[in-house]
């Protein structure tokens, strides 16, 4: 009888275990073959070398890397460098100018009535269901020379006289404010709804000024919508490629330009590649710290996305 | 008294950010109606760049390429993403972290290495087997993988937010697994089913980056084709097709809210 | 409704074929410049052969390369890049060579298209037009500006105003070259080294706007968006044309320094559809009657000499027929392959970079 019970719950076993396989094989599959594979062939080509026209070819080197860091055929140069640093100031920038904005924005929300706030969230959702060229080309509109922002700007003396807000890289600056808004409003506005105002009113009663109040118990609760709004929002800007390629008029190259540039007229399948891994790298390494204070403050995986 | 100015403050700030995130898409919408060519002036109310879109064939057939493209790959997605959500709730106390990973690569990956990533493997392919020829059904491929892990997750979330009960019930109303997938399972999904579909729609007409790198030369989208003609030297034109894809965005913005109001989900 | 069912299915079986060649039969795949070709010439070739003729366009030589090697090596029947892509496309085998037996009208080509140094014996390549790239510039905003580079590469001659280069990077450099005297077609590590300098430095500058292809940049300038650039007699030409009120204070100059000099020709890439009905086309491009009717319409020089009685006066003086002394100016942007290849476009990105 006890062999009977086994045989059964074997069986069973082997059924769910081929349920599983059904169910989530297809998928898994097709994200393997189709984003895990290319994404190993990306890497394996990042060590190989460069052919005579940008195919990569054997033998494998570290040849790519080298010239990623700057050193080329006429020695160490810096623009490569220049590229990375730009990549990372524009990514500070622009997440911490999205924060500064997003903040009050995502709180004003959640004092307005219930019955308004998914209609708040929406209006500011809905123009980043526009497609991201056609945002970016609005601003092209906007800061061209002889528009009024750009008159305006000249009138300041901000610009030099004739020329347009755009191209620069205070529009790329602007171009990234613009698009990751939304992304920070989001995961900030969770937080406030979840606010615990029993311990606001406590501080409040506690601390004298508002403003440590508002340090001592508003803002370590927003904490975890603010960690989850800077991924969301430094990642996919630091790989950002429309932007700069329209708003920066070739002075706001960045590291998503660098490494499609590889991969257009220029080529250089190798080197865009050892871009890529560079991108990568950071990716994760941005994704792990954020894990590891999220968890630090006491938040839990949800913390990243 | 101090918090009513703060109320105002941010009253105030609120109305400015909006103007900052709708004045781009409205001056885009109001230009598209600019009698003259300029980008400066608003010389006039006129229809002729819309009329202009229409003996475009470009245009048209960038229109169909963009429709036909978010159209297969959402269908597809929604199977392959149902299938992925279901088995991740089914057995969600095994250890499934290699599933986990998998799901979220596409999310966190920078849309450019996705991109170049798939590019650089399909010319590959396709210049070894003949196989994968960049054109609409590369794209198809990468909007299915990019749209995979956004449907599993909504639908692995509607199942989780279920009452368990309610599968041991179904399990004796229904005998086999297939009635019961057609009885109760797809019911209760539908509202996420829905939703999930939308957000595919939505993610493959937004999608610009990755399209671009999977594209062949016969199988440009509407974003790809305004990206062209940004390149070409600004045009009126680009005005009217980019003010018809926010009014659809407009539009669809209003359908998912009545839907989130009547579902819930 | 029919219509998306049917493109459904379409794309459907593209999948389930993953794309292999479903180039349909009687149609041409043809990939040009934009601005470049007579809507007319098209219609009535499509109406002699009994064909359809898609087209599709590129503003620069890199973007067609990078489509070329992104399947468009199998998708397109005719390219036409300019002289020195052609040994590059020849080496790497992205085009085959034309079948002299299915064209009749070689030999109306003039003699000097013959046997250009870039394909020796046209093996791979016809002529299909050439011209010059110079500097356009508003005349009201330099009414009396210096026939030199020095509108974009001397502060002192414009401190102020926008200005943009040429985004294919060796005509930029080779602009670059010749304001400092090596020449347009200047090679070698120690005048591109000195030439990148300049265009760090040059753009750099607060008044630079970008680098721009050559077509778009006739548009920015006309809305004010640059006032100096570069671009293509031809274009200027027909722009100008089209819309005299926008392009009447734009002019078209070859600076003293000298500039580029190209020729743009049809090829047939390696895997195209359709190569029997790309040399007709070829074929009926190099008639002579033809010939002059593509130059009338896109104001650019005809390499074809049956066509000379049919061309229009305007084809004969300058800005399409430089005058001689500016003809000795003129310089083929140099062919580059291999390590000079290599060198060129690291030094080419240190300038996008910094």
């Amino acid at each position: 009888m006890a062999d009977m019970s086994l045989v059964v719950r074997g069986r069973a076993v082997v059924s769910e275990t081929r349920h599983l396989l059904f169910s989530v094989m297809p998928g898994a599959v097709w994200i393997i073959v189709f984003l895990v594979l290319p994404s190993v062939y990306l890497m394996a080509v990042a060590f190989m070398t460069n052919g005579p026209y940008g195919q990569p070819q054997m033998p494998l080197s570290l040849e790519s890397f080298r010239q990623l860091a700057g050193f080329g055929f006429l020695g160490w140069s810096p623009g490569n460098l220049y590229t990375l640093l730009r990549s990372l100031w524009q990514t500070l920038l622009s997440t911490v100018l999205v924060v500064i904005v997003a903040y009050p924005i995502a709180y004003y929300i959640t004092t307005c009535r219930e019955k308004w706030r998914p209609i708040m969230l929406l209006v500011v959702v809905v123009p980043s269901w526009t497609n991201q060229v056609i945002r970016t080309f609005g601003w092209m509109n906007l800061l061209a020379p002889g528009t009024p922002l750009s008159d305006a700007a000249q009138a300041l003396g901000l610009i030099a006289p004739n020329m347009g807000l755009y191209p620069s890289n205070f529009a790329v600056t602007l171009g990234l404010v613009y698009n990751f808004l939304p992304f920070m409003v989001l995961p900030l506005y969770a937080a406030f709804e979840k606010l615990d105002t029993a311990q606001v009113q406590a501080a409040q009663d506690l601390y004298a000024s508002p403003v440590r109040a508002f340090w001592h118990a508003v803002f370590p609760q927003t904490l975890p919508g603010l960690l989850a709004g800077t991924v969301l929002v430094a990642i996919p800007a630091f790989g950002m490629y429309v932007i700069p390629e329209l708003l920066g008029g070739g002075k706001g190259m960045m590291l998503g330009n660098l490494v499609a540039n590889q991969f257009a007229g220029s080529a250089n399948w190798p080197l865009g590649a050892a871009g890529a891994i560079l991108m990568l790298i950071a990716t994760f390494a941005g994704l792990f710290a954020m894990r590891r204070i999220g968890k630090r403050l006491g938040g839990g995986e949800e913390v990243v996305i | 008294m101090k918090k009513r100015t703060l109320q105002r403050g941010l009253s105030t700030f609120w109305w400015v950010t909006i103007v900052f995130l709708y004045l781009p898409l409205l001056v885009v919408m109001l230009f598209s109606f600019n009698a003259s060519n300029s980008a400066a002036n608003f010389t006039g109310f006129s229809l002729r760049w819309y009329e202009r879109l229409l003996g475009n064939e470009q245009i048209i057939s960038a229109f169909w390429n963009s429709l036909v493209l978010a159209i297969v790959s959402s269908v597809m997605a929604l199977v392959i993403g149902c299938l992925i959500g279901y088995g991740m709730y089914r057995h969600r106390h095994r250890k499934l972290g290699w599933l986990i990973v998998l799901i979220y690569l596409p999310i966190v990956l920078p849309d450019i290495v996705f991109g170049i990533s798939e590019m650089a493997f399909f010319v590959s392919i396709h210049r070894h087997t003949g196989l994968l020829q960049p054109g609409l059904g590369t794209m198809i491929i990468a909007h299915v993988t990019f749209q995979i892990p956004f449907v599993a997750l909504i639908v692995y979330s509607r199942l989780v937010g279920l009452d368990a009960t309610l599968f041991e019930a179904a399990k004796d109303l229904y005998a086999t697994p297939f009635k019961r997938a057609v009885h109760f399972l797809m019911p209760t999904l539908k509202p996420a089913l829905i939703s999930a579909f939308f957000l595919s729609f939505t993610l493959s007409i937004d999608d610009f980056v990755i399209s671009f790198f999977t594209a062949g030369p016969e199988s440009a989208t509407l974003p790809i084709y305004i990206w062209g003609a940004i390149k070409k030297g600004v045009s009126p034109e680009i005005n009217a097709i980019a003010t018809l894809m926010i009014g659809a965005v407009a539009i669809a913005a209003v359908l998912s809210l009545m839907f989130n109001r009547k579902g819930r989900y | 409704m029919t219509t998306i069912t049917t493109r459904i299915v379409a794309a459907l079986g593209g999948l389930v074929l993953a794309g292999g060649a479903y180039a349909e039969e009687g149609k041409l795949y043809l990939f040009n410049w934009t601005e470049y070709m007579d809507p007319e010439i098209i219609e009535a070739f499509e109406e002699k052969y009994d064909v359809e003729v898609v087209q599709n366009y590129f503003n620069s030589l890199p973007e067609m390369l990078a489509k070329l090697n992104a399947g468009g090596m199998s998708q397109y029947d005719i390219i036409v890049p300019s002289n020195y892509y052609v040994p590059r496309l020849i080496e790497t085998g992205l085009v085959q060579p034309l079948d002299h037996d299915k064209l009749t009208n070689l030999d109306n080509l003039k003699d000097r298209f013959r046997d250009p140094s870039f394909d020796p014996g046209n093996k791979y390549s016809a002529a299909y037009q050439w011209g010059t790239t110079g500097i356009i510039y508003n005349s009201d905003t330099f009414p009396d500006g210096p026939k030199s580079w020095s509108l974009m590469f001397d502060p002192e001659v414009n401190p102020s105003y926008p200005f943009a280069l040429m985004g294919d990077g060796q005509v930029s450099t080779g602009a670059a070259c010749a304001y400092l005297g090596h020449g347009y077609d200047c090679t070698g590590v120690d005048a591109w080294k000195e030439s990148a300098k300049l265009l760090i430095d040059t753009k750099n500058r607060g008044n630079f706007s970008g680098f721009v292809d050559g077509t778009p940049s006739l548009q920015q300038l006309a809305r004010g968006v640059t006032h100096v650039a570069l671009s293509y007699n031809g274009d200027y030409m027909n722009f100008k044309n089209e819309d005299p009120e926008s392009f009447g204070n734009i002019e078209f100059m070859i600076p003293n320094e000298g500039t580029e000099m190209w020729v743009d020709s049809m090829m047939i890439p390696a895997e195209a559809p359709n190569p029997d009905l790309a040399h007709k086309f070829i074929d009926f491009i190099l008639d002579a009657k033809v010939g002059a009717q593509l130059s009338n319409y896109n104001y650019y020089s005809s390499p074809n000499a049956a066509a000379e009685p049919y061309l229009d006066e305007v084809l004969t003086k300058p800005p399409v027929q430089p005058t001689e002394e500016d003809m000795a100016r003129l310089k083929f942007t140099p062919s580059l392959k291999g390590q000079e290849l290599q060198t060129f476009n690291q030094l080419w990105n240190e300038v996008q970079a910094r």
